[in-house]
C-alpha cells in the first residue's frame, strides 16, 4: 500500500523535475513578454470546464487546489491522482493582419488523499505563469540604412510545487492552506542572424509563498450552500541574474541586472450552490499588482479584479444516478489583466464548455473542457489573441491502496 | 482485493488491470505532449512594446593612415617565370627586369659522320603574361655572362643579385608582345655563332663539353636584357623545366639529307631568376627606403603605392582604434576595411583581382617574404577556414567609382583589441600573393584621402 503511494509521489517528483523545463513553452503569446508573463491561474479540470469557478466549491470531483479549504471535500476512501494537459489554437490579430500559433503541453500534476479522517492534504506541481514568445522586428543599423531582423524570444516561467492541507475543526467549517515553493526563470534573448549575436537575459526566479483558504457550508432542504474565502499575501521572489552575450568570437557574462519581481497580494470569494447532481458557482478574485511596478515604460500594473461563473448538471435519461453518469459543464470568465500597455488593458474573457466522462468505472474520469476566449484587444496599435483552448484532465481516483487503513 | 498483500508482483498486475483501460487516454496523452513543441512561427506581433537591449551600431569615423613600404629586395630564383622587359611612368619610376639562367650538362652522344652544322637559336616559351604597353615594340637582347651563376648562402637568389656579362650581345629580337607573346608560341633568339662553336666541340669531343665543370666554365649562363630602345612592357617567359632551351640545328648529308637538332636544357632551376631595378627619381617616392621608415601618404599626393617585384606595400594603420576603450560595454560584430584604388590609375594596369592582407609577426621570420619596416617578418591573415584571407573585388567598368576591395577583418580587430590595448604601429599590410609579389609587376596606385578609405565597425553596444 505504501509502495503504491510512493509510486505515485514519484511519478510526481518526475514530472515535476521534467514540467521544469517542459513548461518553458506552455504558452506563447507576445504579451507575456511582460513580468512574469502570464499568469496560469489555479484551476482543475472539472472547474477548468466552468469558467474556472472554484473558490466556493470542495474537492470532491478533483483536486480544487484554487482553494486548500476544499481538500476537505476528498472522499475519505479515495486518493486521487490527476494530470491536466492542454492544447491551444490561438490566432493573433492586429487591425491589420493576423498570425496563428498551435502549442500544447503538460499543465499540472496533482495528487489528493485524506491522511486522517479530520486532515486532507494535496501535493501538486503546476505553472503559475509562463512566458513564450518569438517576435522579428526589423531593425536598422544606427549609421547606415542596412536593416537586418533581431529576434527577440522569451521562455521561462514560474511553476510552483505545493503541499496543502485541510482540517475540518468544526462541521461545515473547513481551513486549508497551500505552501508552495515557486521557481522558475524569466529568459529573455535578443539575436541577429545575420550579424551572429546573442544575448540572453535569464534570471532565476524562487520562494516560498502560503495561502489560505475557508469554506463554510449551509444545507438547507438536501441544497447546499457554500462560500469560500481564499487569501494570499504578496511576496517579493528572490531573482538571481544571468546575462551573456555572444558573438562568433567571444561569449561574456556581462554585469547581473537587477530585476525586482514580486506576486501580488490576492484574495477571492466564492459561492457555490448544490443540489443532487447540480451544482452551479461565482467567483469574484482580486489581485492588488499595483505596489508591482515594471520597469517598462509602456506598461502599468493595476489592481486586477477575475469574475467566473460556471454550472454543472448530469446527464439525464437511464444513467442518470449511475456509475457511468457523464457530467456537463458551462462557464464564463472574464480577467482584467493586471497590465495595461499605453493605458490599454488586455483583458482575458472566455466561455467555456466540457464533461466529465467516467471510464468504466466511477473512480476515474476524464474531464475535458473546451475554452473558447479572447485577451487583449486590436485598438490603440495593439492585437487580439483569439484562442480554443482543449483542456484534458485525467482523473486516475483510487481507493484499494487506502482500504487497509481505513477498514 | 485480498491479493494485494501478496507482493509486488500480483500488484503490479493488479495495477496493470486498473490501468488498461487508460490505454487510449494515454496514447492521446502521449500524442498532446509528444507535439507539445510550440511551432516558433515568425512572429512580428509584439514588436511595438518590446524594449530592446542592445543597438548594433555602424562607425567608419576611426582614422585610417595609409602609407608605403619597400622591400630591400624579393627571392625571385626557382619561381618558373622570367621576366624582362622595362616599365616607367611618373608613378612608379622605371623599372627594368633582366633574368638570368644556365644551360644543364649532359653528356652528349657523338655526332655521326657527314654532320653538316646549320643553325642554333634559344627558345623560350612565352607565359602569356605581360604588362605595360603590349602593343609597342620590346627590344630584347641576350648576353653570355662572364661568370658563373651562384646562389647565396640560402640557395636563392634575389632581385637585387646580378652577374656579370659581355657588354656585346649574343643576338637580339624584336617582338610586338601583342600579338606575339601568346601562350604556346616561343621567342627565338638567332645564336649561330654560339651554336657552330658547341657543334663543333660536341663533334671534336672537346674537353670543354666533357663534364659539367668544363662545361659550366666554358658556357657559364645567358641574361636576356631589355635593349636600350624605348621598351614600354614586360613580358613573362616560362622557366619552368625542359622549356627554355638551346637548340642546335644540324643535317647529315646522305643520299636522302636528314634533319637533326641537339637540345641543351635550361640548368638548375634554382639558377634561374630576375633581376630588378628600378629608379624613382621623380616620383614622390623618391627617397623611400627599404630599411627605414614608411612613407605616408600624406608625402605622397595622399597616395599609396603597391607593387610587385619592387616590393611596394601598402600599409594601413588606425591611429584612433584605441579610442573606443573609450566606451564600454561593446562588441565588435563585424569590421570592414575599404580600400580603393586611385580614380584614373588603372586604365593601363589592369587591377589585381586577389589582394591579401598581412600582419607583421614579431616572432617569426622563416615563411614570409614580406617584411616590415624593422625587419620582421609578415604573416598572412586567414578566414575562419584558415584559408587566406583575399578581399571581396568590386570593379565598376562604367565609371570606376565603385570600383574596391573590401576586407573582413573582424577578427584580427576582435583579437588586437582582446587585450584593451590597441597597438596601432603594426598595422596591416597589404598586397598581392606573395607569388605573385616575386613574379608578376602588378600595381595598384590605392587612394589614401578618407573616403573612400575606411575602416568600417558593426558593433553591438548593450
Amino acid at each position: 500500500m505504501r509502495t503504491a503511494r510512493k509510486t505515485y509521489i514519484l511519478v510526481l517528483l518526475i514530472f515535476c523535475f521534467q514540467a521544469g523545463t517542459i513548461s518553458a513553452q506552455s504558452t506563447s503569446s507576445p504579451y507575456s513578454v511582460f513580468g512574469l508573463g502570464f499568469l496560469e491561474g489555479n484551476s482543475a479540470g472539472p472547474f477548468r470546464a466552468m469558467g474556472g469557478t472554484g473558490i466556493g466549491f470542495l474537492s470532491e470531483k478533483s483536486v480544487n487546489y484554487m482553494n486548500p479549504a476544499s481538500y476537505s471535500g476528498i472522499d475519505s476512501l479515495i486518493s486521487v491522482f490527476e494530470v491536466g494537459l492542454f492544447g491551444k489554437y490561438t490566432t493573433f490579430s492586429t487591425s491589420r493582419e493576423s498570425q496563428s500559433l498551435f502549442n500544447s503541453n503538460l499543465k499540472y500534476i496533482l495528487m489528493g488523499f485524506r491522511v486522517t479522517p479530520w486532515l486532507a492534504t494535496s501535493f501538486g506541481f503546476s505553472p503559475y505563469s509562463s512566458i513564450g514568445y518569438n517576435i522579428n522586428t526589423i531593425s536598422t543599423i544606427e549609421g547606415t540604412n542596412t536593416r537586418y531582423v533581431k529576434t527577440f524570444t522569451g521562455e521561462g516561467g514560474v511553476n510552483q510545487v505545493y503541499f496543502g492541507g485541510s482540517i475540518t475543526p468544526m462541521k461545515n467549517l473547513s481551513l486549508g492552506f497551500n505552501a508552495a515553493y515557486l521557481f522558475g526563470n524569466v529568459t529573455h534573448t535578443e539575436s541577429s542572424a545575420v550579424y551572429s549575436y546573442y544575448l540572453e537575459d535569464i534570471t532565476y526566479i524562487s520562494n516560498f509563498d502560503f495561502n489560505y483558504g475557508l469554506n463554510y457550508r449551509v444545507i438547507v432542504d438536501k441544497m447546499r450552500f457554500s462560500l469560500g474565502l481564499i487569501y494570499g499575501s504578496s511576496k517579493k521572489l528572490r531573482t538571481e541574474n544571468v546575462t551573456t552575450i555572444q558573438t562568433a568570437s567571444t561569449t561574456e557574462t556581462l554585469k547581473k541586472r537587477s530585476y525586482k519581481y514580486s506576486i501580488p497580494q490576492n484574495m477571492g470569494a466564492g459561492i457555490a450552490f448544490t443540489k443532487g447532481f447540480f451544482s452551479a458557482g461565482f467567483d469574484f478574485e482580486r489581485s492588488n499588482w499595483e505596489d508591482v511596478q515594471f520597469k517598462n515604460a509602456f506598461i502599468h500594473t493595476r489592481n486586477s479584479n477575475r469574475y467566473s461563473f460556471g454550472i454543472e448538471f448530469p446527464s439525464q435519461g437511464v444513467k442518470k444516478g449511475t456509475t457511468g453518469m457523464i457530467f456537463y459543464r458551462l462557464g464564463g470568465e472574464f480577467r482584467e489583466s493586471y497590465i495595461t500597455i499605453d493605458n490599454t488593458p488586455i483583458n482575458y474573457r472566455a466561455v467555456t464548455l466540457g464533461a466529465g466522462i467516467p471510464l468504466n468505472n466511477w473512480i476515474s474520469v476524464v474531464n475535458v473542457s473546451l475554452e473558447l476566449g479572447q485577451n487583449g484587444t486590436t485598438s490603440n496599435g495593439l492585437f487580439r489573441e483569439s484562442f480554443v483552448n482543449l483542456h484534458l484532465d485525467l482523473s486516475f481516483k483510487d481507493l484499494w491502496f487506502m482500504k487497509k487503513r481505513y477498514n | 482485493m485480498t491479493g494485494i498483500s501478496a507482493g509486488t508482483g500480483k500488484k503490479l498486475i493488479f495495477l496493470f488491470t486498473k490501468i488498461y483501460k487508460y490505454i487510449p487516454v494515454a496514447v492521446a496523452a502521449v500524442i498532446l505532449i509528444v507535439t507539445s513543441c510550440t511551432k516558433q512561427s515568425e512572429f512580428d506581433i509584439g514588436k511595438d512594446f518590446i524594449e530592446s537591449q542592445t543597438r548594433l551600431q555602424m562607425v567608419d569615423t576611426f582614422r585610417v593612415d595609409l602609407s608605403t613600404i619597400i622591400e630591400d629586395s624579393l627571392r625571385t630564383s626557382g619561381t618558373k617565370i622570367a621576366l624582362v622587359g622595362n616599365l616607367g611612368d611618373e608613378l612608379f619610376g622605371k623599372i627594368k627586369c633582366e633574368t638570368y639562367f644556365d644551360l644543364a650538362f649532359s653528356v652528349f652522344g657523338a655526332i655521326e659522320e657527314k654532320a653538316y652544322f646549320d643553325s642554333a637559336a634559344f627558345v623560350l616559351p612565352f607565359t602569356g603574361y605581360s604588362i605595360g604597353d603590349t602593343l609597342s615594340a620590346l627590344n630584347l637582347e641576350i648576353h653570355q655572362l662572364t661568370e658563373k651563376i651562384k646562389t647565396g648562402n640560402d640557395g636563392y637568389l634575389y632581385s637585387i643579385n646580378s652577374f656579370a656579362y659581355q657588354p656585346q650581345p649574343l643576338s637580339n629580337v624584336t617582338i610586338y608582345p601583342e600579338p606575339h607573346s601568346k601562350i604556346d608560341t616561343a621567342l627565338n633568339f638567332r645564336v649561330d655563332a654560339l651554336g657552330e662553336d658547341l657543334f663543333n666541340k660536341i663533334r671534336d669531343n672537346d674537353q670543354n663539353v666533357s663534364s659539367s665543370e668544363w662545361f659550366m666554365d666554358y658556357i657559364r649562363g645567358f641574361v636576356i636584357t631589355p635593349g636600350n630602345a624605348g621598351n614600354k612592357a614586360v613580358i613573362g617567359l616560362n622557366a619552368a623545366e625542359n622549356k627554355i632551351a638551346l637548340k642546335i640545328y644540324y643535317h647529315l648529308r646522305l643520299e636522302e639529307p636528314e634533319k637533326k637538332e641537339i637540345t641543351i636544357s635550361m640548368g638548375e632551376i634554382n639558377h634561374q631568376f630576375n633581376h630588378v631595378e628600378y629608379d624613382l627619381s621623380g616620383t614622390y617616392l623618391n627617397n623611400i627606403k627599404s630599411s627605414g621608415n614608411k612613407k605616408m601618404a600624406s608625402e605622397t599626393a595622399n597616395k599609396s603605392y603597391m607593387q610587385g617585384l619592387t616590393g611596394l606595400i601598402t600599409k594601413v594603420q588606425f591611429p584612433s582604434l584605441q579610442d573606443i576603450f573609450m566606451e564600454s560595454n561593446w562588441k565588435i560584430l563585424k569590421a570592414e576595411l575599404i580600400i580603393e584604388p586611385a580614380a584614373f590609375s588603372y586604365e593601363k594596369y589592369a587591377l589585381p583581382e586577389k589582394l591579401y592582407i598581412y600582419q607583421t609577426d614579431m616572432v617569426s621570420r622563416t615563411s614570409s617574404i614580406l617584411k616590415d619596416e624593422k625587419g620582421n617578418s609578415i604573416s598572412q591573415l586567414t578566414d575562419d577556414d584558415n584559408n587566406p584571407l583575399t578581399a571581396i573585388f568590386e570593379y565598376d567598368k562604367v565609371l570606376g567609382e565603385n570600383t574596391r576591395y573590401t576586407f573582413d577583418i573582424t577578427s584580427y580587430i576582435n583579437k588586437e583589441l582582446a587585450g584593451k590595448y590597441y597597438e596601432y604601429r603594426r598595422g596591416l599590410h597589404i598586397g598581392i600573393s606573395q607569388d605573385d609579389y616575386r613574379t608578376t609587376l602588378n600595381r595598384i596606385l590605392f587612394e589614401g584621402k578618407k573616403p573612400p578609405v575606411k575602416l568600417r565597425l558593426y558593433y553591438l553596444s548593450y
